[in-house]
């Protein structure tokens, strides 16, 4: 059972949601940095202001330096009234002259006659954002740089900062909602080739294997094309096997009609002479339509595998051994000798065992009840990267104008003999599913032979 | 004089001290909890409200303790430094002390309908929150001061005190703004309000005012007729006067009249902050902001002035009213340069003749 997977749909609209949520989540990173320093930006340009509006009341009265710090300055900084402000200033001599004494100045960061800083800190156990300004004060009583410091927590900041992030996200999630509803109604419209295909093929009739007419997008011609591929090939095989039906028929009707007359004969006939005579002739017309069966599901076994089972290693010389033995009955009427001529090293091919047992012992029982007087040779040869079989026998041979003939099926070299006329034709179809060339040779010492050469293969070194 | 028995035993019992005069009011049923206001403010205008919480909270005990506006400030500071805690609410007219000690951390925030309910300026960070209307005002003797010359804005003041100098030298009267806090705080506000402050500081000092630490003795001066007006008084001590049948007007004055919003808060270190809170909350609930104007301060936020008072027509007072603000501005008015400064400038002027 294939386990079903999730749509295109959905794995389509999973992945873009999981990139829109990144970007998302990195827009709403940076909008949260960029609302921080922006919201810093704005409040720092006011507690410098306030600093600076204290530092403008800094004067010298009484041989004193004296401030007036303005309740403006105060209110600048109130705006959000939710903020606490605290401020200093520092004389030249270092020591407070008005403000909170405890507001600290960081030596790293600041010297008086520094330019305007602005740092952050903690004071009173709040976290606060600080900014020093430097005032020179020049009269003959007090000279010096002094420093003002207002301070000012982050209440405001952090407010605006979180509204300007809250803004942006907002925007972001109905742009984000846009792109996915886009990206849903896209990913519908793009499949829709799809469910043409779907309904071409759901609404076709089970007999029809024409190709599909349905326009596709190339991104999925492949997809038809294979489809139409597959439709052409499952018509081939329709075809053949309706064929295959047919002629087998065709050619067990005639020897069976024959049998049945023969039988006849036999039943009226009551010499016993002639009895044992019919009896003969049933009993080789019995083998022959056994040989036949045999021969057609062999065919139609071979034809199958052709097309269904994938390559194995095949030690030639084995398989040849087997096909012997299978091929040559225990007791022959005829003394054949069976010559094997196999190298020491034993002989490997990518293919299918039983097809190619099947053609061998096919080539060989040929050889056996059309030829063969004396004997059959067998030989296995790697040579030029190729693997040559080659059977041969001293019989009288095929006439060389029947070559092309005798591996269509049903073709008999002669009219008598109990030969089905598909020996060869199983044998060539074996050699065209392993990519292999039949030969037929007629050699000059009387030797016929049927050569199987298969292409060269990758071979393990041992 | 109106106050309740228990309160008038202590009163009678108790010796004023550095420390502050301190008023015990037992739970009316079997006590639950305590409650320990630090506070300046007379016991007379606090009573009728703290008698009416403890109808709604029988089982609350309330220990009021009354302190001089510096003290209590010096008081608080050092508790809040110490991390002690000494009452469970404060409040104080001196609102820039308030304001101050909040925005130092000492105060801990309270959020409630009835604090969402506070006008904007009576409101700060959620931790200090005014809960009275008390503007400042003219007063002036009825039998002793003829309608003619009853001053309506502090220009008319001014001329009055030109045009007529024989009558009211040395028959005006005004806080110190050295001795009193809410002198100081109305003084800064009326420098930042107007201009003619200072002419009308040095009027004062060529009519030779007479400088009060306190509205009570300035009220009993009025009441007397050893002065004529005063100015710049704490319009609901007056009003509390003018109902007792003291024979005494209060103007409001039409130019800007400034209005004081008595700050409290819930310290941060109190040992029972919930009966702070809902203190506070009564405070500024609708019951009881209807006791604080019938009974003591007379005056409200949104409210017409009370029958009796001169003030412009209803519509036009919001428009003349000038809260001061509970903000950190309060600090430029405990800023010690700020302080001395203005110190200096108002001898100056009061002593230029």
């Amino acid at each position: 059972m294939v386990s079903k997977m999730p749509s295109l749909f959905w794995r389509l609209t999973t992945a873009i949601s999981l990139v829109l949520l990144l970007g998302a989540g990195t827009l709403a990173y940076a909008a949260y940095n960029y609302a921080h320093t922006a919201a810093d930006d704005a409040y720092d340009r006011l507690l410098l202001g306030a600093a600076s509006q204290i530092g403008e009341t800094i004067r010298v009265e009484d041989e004193a330096i004296t401030t007036d710090i303005p309740v403006s300055a105060f209110e600048t900084l109130s705006v959000s009234r939710r903020e606490r402000v605290y401020y200093r200033v520092i004389g030249p001599d270092g020591a407070s002259l008005t403000g909170y004494d405890g507001l600290q100045v960081p030596r790293a960061l600041w010297k008086q006659g520094s330019s305007p800083q602005v740092w952050d800190a903690t004071f009173a156990g709040y976290p606060v954002r600080v900014a020093a300004l430097s005032h020179y004060v020049s009269d003959p009583a007090a000279t010096g740089w002094t420093t003002i410091l207002v301070a000012q927590t982050r209440d405001a900041r952090n407010a605006l900062a979180r509204e300007l992030t809250l803004r942006a996200m907002l925007l972001v999630g109905i742009m984000s909602a846009i792109a996915l509803v886009g990206v849903m109604l896209a990913t519908r419209y793009a499949l829709r080739p799809l469910h043409r295909i779907e309904e071409a093929l759901g609404s076709r009739d089970p007999n029809d294997l024409t190709p599909l007419d349905v326009q596709a997008p190339i991104e999925i011609e492949g997809l038809t094309q294979s489809i139409n591929h597959f439709m052409e090939r499952l018509s081939e095989r329709m075809d053949s096997l309706q064929r295959m039906i047919a002629d087998a028929a065709h050619q067990i009707r005639t020897p069976i009609t024959a049998l049945t007359a023969q039988v006849e004969l036999l039943k009226r006939e009551t010499v016993p002479a002639k009895r044992k005579h019919h009896l003969a002739r049933v009993v080789a017309r019995t083998s022959q339509i056994g040989r036949l069966v045999s021969q057609l599901l062999s065919h139609a076994m071979v034809s199958h595998r052709a097309q269904s089972i994938t390559a194995a290693r095949i030690d030639l010389a084995e398989l040849l051994n087997q096909a012997v033995a299978d091929a040559i009955p225990a007791a022959m009427d005829r003394d054949i000798s069976v010559e094997m001529n196999v190298g020491a090293a034993p002989i490997f091919i990518e293919g299918d065992s039983v097809s190619l047992r099947e053609a061998t012992r096919n080539i060989i029982e040929n050889a056996v009840h059309h030829g063969a007087r004396t004997k059959i040779t067998i030989a296995i040869e790697a040579k030029d990267s190729q693997v040559v079989l080659e059977i041969g026998d001293d019989g009288p041979g095929i006439p060389a104008a029947q070559w092309p003939e005798v591996t269509k099926r049903f073709f008999r070299a002669s009219s008598e003999g109990i030969g089905s006329g598909l020996g060869l034709a199983i044998a060539a179809d074996v050699a065209k599913s392993h990519g292999a060339l039949l030969e037929f040779a007629q050699e000059e010492n009387y030797m016929f032979l049927v050569r199987m050469i298969f292409p060269a293969t990758e071979r393990d070194a041992s | 004089m109106k106050c309740g028995f228990l309160a008038c035993l202590f009163t009678l019992l108790s010796v004023p001290a550095l420390a502050g005069t301190s008023y015990e009011f037992k739970a009316m049923d079997s006590e639950t909890g305590h409650l320990r206001i630090e506070a300046s403010g007379d016991i007379e205008a606090i009573e009728p409200l703290i008698r009416d919480f403890q109808a709604l909270e029988p089982t609350l005990s309330i220990t009021y303790v009354d302190s001089l506006t510096n003290d209590l400030y010096g008081m608080m500071e050092d508790a809040c430094a110490k991390g002690a805690a000494v009452a469970d609410l404060v409040f104080s007219s001196s609102v820039d002390h308030m304001v101050k000690l909040a925005n130092d951390g000492c105060a801990q925030p309270h959020i409630s309908p009835e604090t969402a309910r506070t006008p904007p300026f009576a409101s700060w960070h959620d931790e200090v929150f005014g809960f009275t209307f008390e503007p400042a005002v003219i007063v002036y003797n009825r039998n002793l001061v003829p309608p003619s010359d009853i001053p309506r804005s502090r220009d008319q003041l001014v001329d009055l005190l030109r045009n007529k100098a024989d009558t009211y030298n040395n028959r005006i009267g005004t806080y110190d703004i050295a001795r009193s806090g809410i002198g100081y705080l109305f003084g800064f506000f009326d420098a930042q309000q107007s201009s003619a402050f200072g002419r009308m500081m040095e009027g004062f000092g060529r009519a030779n005012a007479r400088l009060y630490c306190c509205t009570g003795e300035l009220l009993r001066d009025i009441e007397s007729g050893k002065i004529l007006i005063g100015y710049n008084l704490l319009g609901s001590y007056a009003y509390g006067r003018y109902k007792a049948g003291a024979p005494i007007g209060i103007v409001l004055p039409r130019d800007y009249t400034l209005v004081l919003s008595r700050a409290a808060f819930v310290p941060v270190h109190a040992a029972n902050p919930q009966a702070g809170k809902k203190f506070l909350d009564y405070l500024l609930s609708l019951r009881g902001q209807q006791i604080a104007a019938e009974k003591c301060f007379f005056f409200a936020y949104g409210q017409a002035a009370p029958d009796g008072v001169d003030a412009a027509e209803p519509e036009l007072q919001s428009g003349i009213y000038r809260p001061i603000p509970l903000g950190p501005a309060l600090l430029a008015v405990t800023d010690r340069h700020k302080k001395a400064r203005l110190l200096k400038e108002w001898k100056q002027s009061f002593q230029a003749q």
